[in-house]
């Protein structure tokens, strides 16, 4: 596996509030992913996971701190730049799914690939391979109110993979998923990791990914207070 | 098209809403049209009823003679005007008059009126006086009046009566008196041309006033009635002069023309008025349909859609919404515009500048209602989508995740 840095981050912080109701939800955090990790940020509820998974995402702004993505300082870029950035170089999986509920799984496996600008032939060839790949072949013509949380998950992973992103944030993508549920979706992630050498960086407290990561990095009250590998694990 | 199939797939999301917002485009759209066309009947209307009452399409006369109505100042050499009259091939017809304030008075009452010297031949084929003429056989010698009916009744006579006309002579020192056996009673309906107006023989007219062959005034007939209102009327360069001046009947009646400029302005205004609640509604119906996909823009924002893209997708989701409205309003507003073009409405009748608007006035309609109209509501709904698109395509991203925790 190559070693090339994905994401560095440099003291990074991110405050809310003002004065005295100022919260540090992010608090001088630095560290590094190499491409092809499969690692969880993780903690307890307020710890900051998500704030900093934003922030990595490019979804929210640092107020100290340094992060680049596939050797691009975040910050340089503007808004659009950004969208650009995250289109091109990230894939998201959200919780609660968060597909488009009037297209299909097809369609919303494809719309990505649309704004990104993939000819009409190739964006249909990636669907098939996606579906085919997260094990929904044949249900592409599903919209997401017809399937189940699981097989619609399936499709998020399908939506983030379609974009060919250097990294895959995936702010706890089991919590609304039953267990047998979450942990077919975390084998089909896993394999996507190994096999496509796609990077994964969770943020959760989910037991069934904590057991699969190959890094942990611990968050408590805005600060790393443990990064550890497989080995140690 | 996937962007098509999205936009298309939002706006049946909610049916129920998407029918509201199209209902009241689709009726502002109908309103419009049928308005428009109502608006242009009742202007054809006033102006038929101005030109083929008495005015006419144009008038030639002598200058200064419209500021009185001075009958001394009339055409005294009217050959050449005759001639250009007839040579000209926009006219359809002309008739020459000659007019002079009189007193009437029969054996129980004396009225004031205008008298008007005409040949029927020619008269009857620039005004209504045929069609006006209510009882009687008209004029049939130079001692017959045709009066109007209002008139008649005032001075208490009846067809077969007679009356004395007095007028001045041209030169104003002397009276002159002729006794007219009326054989006519005329119906313009508007009050101030029955009570006031009476017709002879042209030639009996001219004998009394003792004006040869001139006339006051001719009035002219074109083969379209916006011919004299061009900028550059060929038959009046040719009559023009320092005596002779020709007008078309939007500069001989500036109250019309106003008014008509009037309509003009208020078909502008209501229309605005009625696009503008429609798009009140409209940007209501879409911001709702926003706030309930807040969370959606800003999950497809966080996956790397452009700002552009969200505000195009509510502005198509818009087009499309009135694209489909349009496609009703029409199909509404023809077959409704064609029933209220045979059978017309009904809204009792008016008189306007002394023009009579008749009880059920027919809409005008024309291909070009539809298509301004449909233009200018779509144009709107797509301007009324640009601040909700704006605000749509500003969601920040970080608000999906904030709703995911």
């Amino acid at each position: 596996m190559s070693q090339k840095t994905v994401i560095r981050a440099e003291r990074v912080s991110r405050r809310f509030g003002k004065d005295a109701a100022e919260v540090v939800a992010v608090d001088q955090v630095s560290f590094s992913l190499m491409q092809g990790e499969f690692a969880a940020l993780v903690g307890p509820s307020g710890s900051g996971k998500s704030t900093l998974l934003n922030l990595v995402g490019g979804l929210d702004d640092a107020d100290d701190g340094r992060i680049e993505l596939a050797g691009r300082d975040l910050a340089s870029l503007s808004a659009s730049e950004k969208s650009d950035f995250r289109r091109d170089h990230i894939g998201f999986i959200f919780q609660s799914y968060n597909l488009i509920p009037v297209l299909s799984a097809a369609e919303n496996i494809e719309y990505i690939m649309l704004i990104q600008g993939v000819k009409g032939a190739e964006r249909r060839r990636r669907v098939d391979e996606m579906l085919e790949i997260v094990g929904l072949s044949g249900l592409g013509h599903r919209r997401p109110a017809e399937m189940s949380g699981g097989q619609q998950q399936r499709v998020a992973v399908a939506r983030a993979m379609a974009s060919n992103p250097e990294i895959i944030l995936a702010d706890e993508p089991t919590a609304n998923l039953d267990s047998k549920t979450g942990i077919a979706l975390l084998e089909t992630m896993r394999k996507l990791n190994e096999s496509e050498g796609v990077t994964f960086l969770f943020s959760t407290h989910d037991q069934k990914i904590i057991d699969r990561a190959k890094r942990l990095i611990w968050l408590e009250d805005g600060r790393i207070m443990g990064d550890e590998r497989a080995q140690t694990l | 098209m996937l962007i098509l199939r999205l936009a298309l797939r939002n706006i049946l999301r909610n049916k129920r809403r998407t029918s509201l917002t199209c209902l009241l485009l689709v009726s502002a759209l109908v309103i419009m049209i049928l308005m428009d066309g109502l608006m242009m009947g009742v202007t054809r209307i006033m102006v038929e009823s101005l030109t083929e009452t008495l005015e006419g399409e144009a008038q030639i006369y002598r200058r200064g003679w419209r500021d009185r109505f001075d009958p001394a100042l009339y055409l005294d050499q009217p050959d050449e005007i005759r001639s250009s009259l007839d040579a000209d091939n926009s006219v359809v017809a002309w008739s020459e008059r000659v007019m002079t304030p009189a007193m009437l008075a029969s054996s129980y009452s004396t009225q004031g009126v205008m008298v008007y010297g005409v040949d029927m031949d020619q008269e009857r084929k620039v005004s209504r006086i045929q069609q006006a003429q209510v009882s009687g056989d008209g004029l049939q010698g130079p001692g017959d009046i045709l009066l109007g009916d209002a008139l008649a009744d005032k001075l208490e006579v009846t067809l077969g009566d007679r009356i004395v006309l007095t007028t001045s002579s041209l030169d104003g020192n002397d009276l002159v008196q002729v006794l007219f056996r009326v054989r006519g009673l005329i119906r313009f309906g508007p009050s101030e041309l029955d009570e006031r107006l009476a017709f002879i023989d042209l030639v009996a007219a001219r004998q009394m006033l003792e004006m040869g062959d001139g006339s006051h005034q001719f009035v002219v007939r074109f083969e379209d009635a916006s011919i004299p209102n061009a900028p550059l009327v060929l038959l009046f360069e040719k009559v023009r002069s320092e005596v002779v001046d020709a007008q078309g009947w939007l500069s001989i009646q500036p109250a019309i023309g106003a008014m008509l400029e009037m309509s003009n302005f208020g078909r502008i205004v209501l229309g605005l008025i009625l696009f503008l609640l429609a798009a009140l509604g409209v940007v209501n119906s879409i911001f709702m349909s926003i706030y309930e996909r807040l969370y959606e823009f800003a999950v497809t924002k966080a996956i790397g859609t452009r700002p552009f893209w969200i505000g195009r997708l509510i502005v198509l989701e818009s087009l499309l919404m009135a694209f489909i409205s349009v496609a009703i309003g029409v199909v509404i507003a023809y077959f409704l515009g064609g029933y209220l073009e045979s059978e017309g409405l009904n809204m009792g009748q008016m008189e306007v500048s002394g023009v009579v608007i008749p009880d059920r006035i027919k809409p005008q309609m024309a291909f070009n209602q539809f298509v301004e109209a449909a233009a200018f509501l779509t144009v709107l709904t797509m301007l009324t989508a640009l601040y909700p698109a704006l605000y749509a395509a500003k969601i920040t991203p970080a608000e999906a995740v904030k709703r995911s925790l």
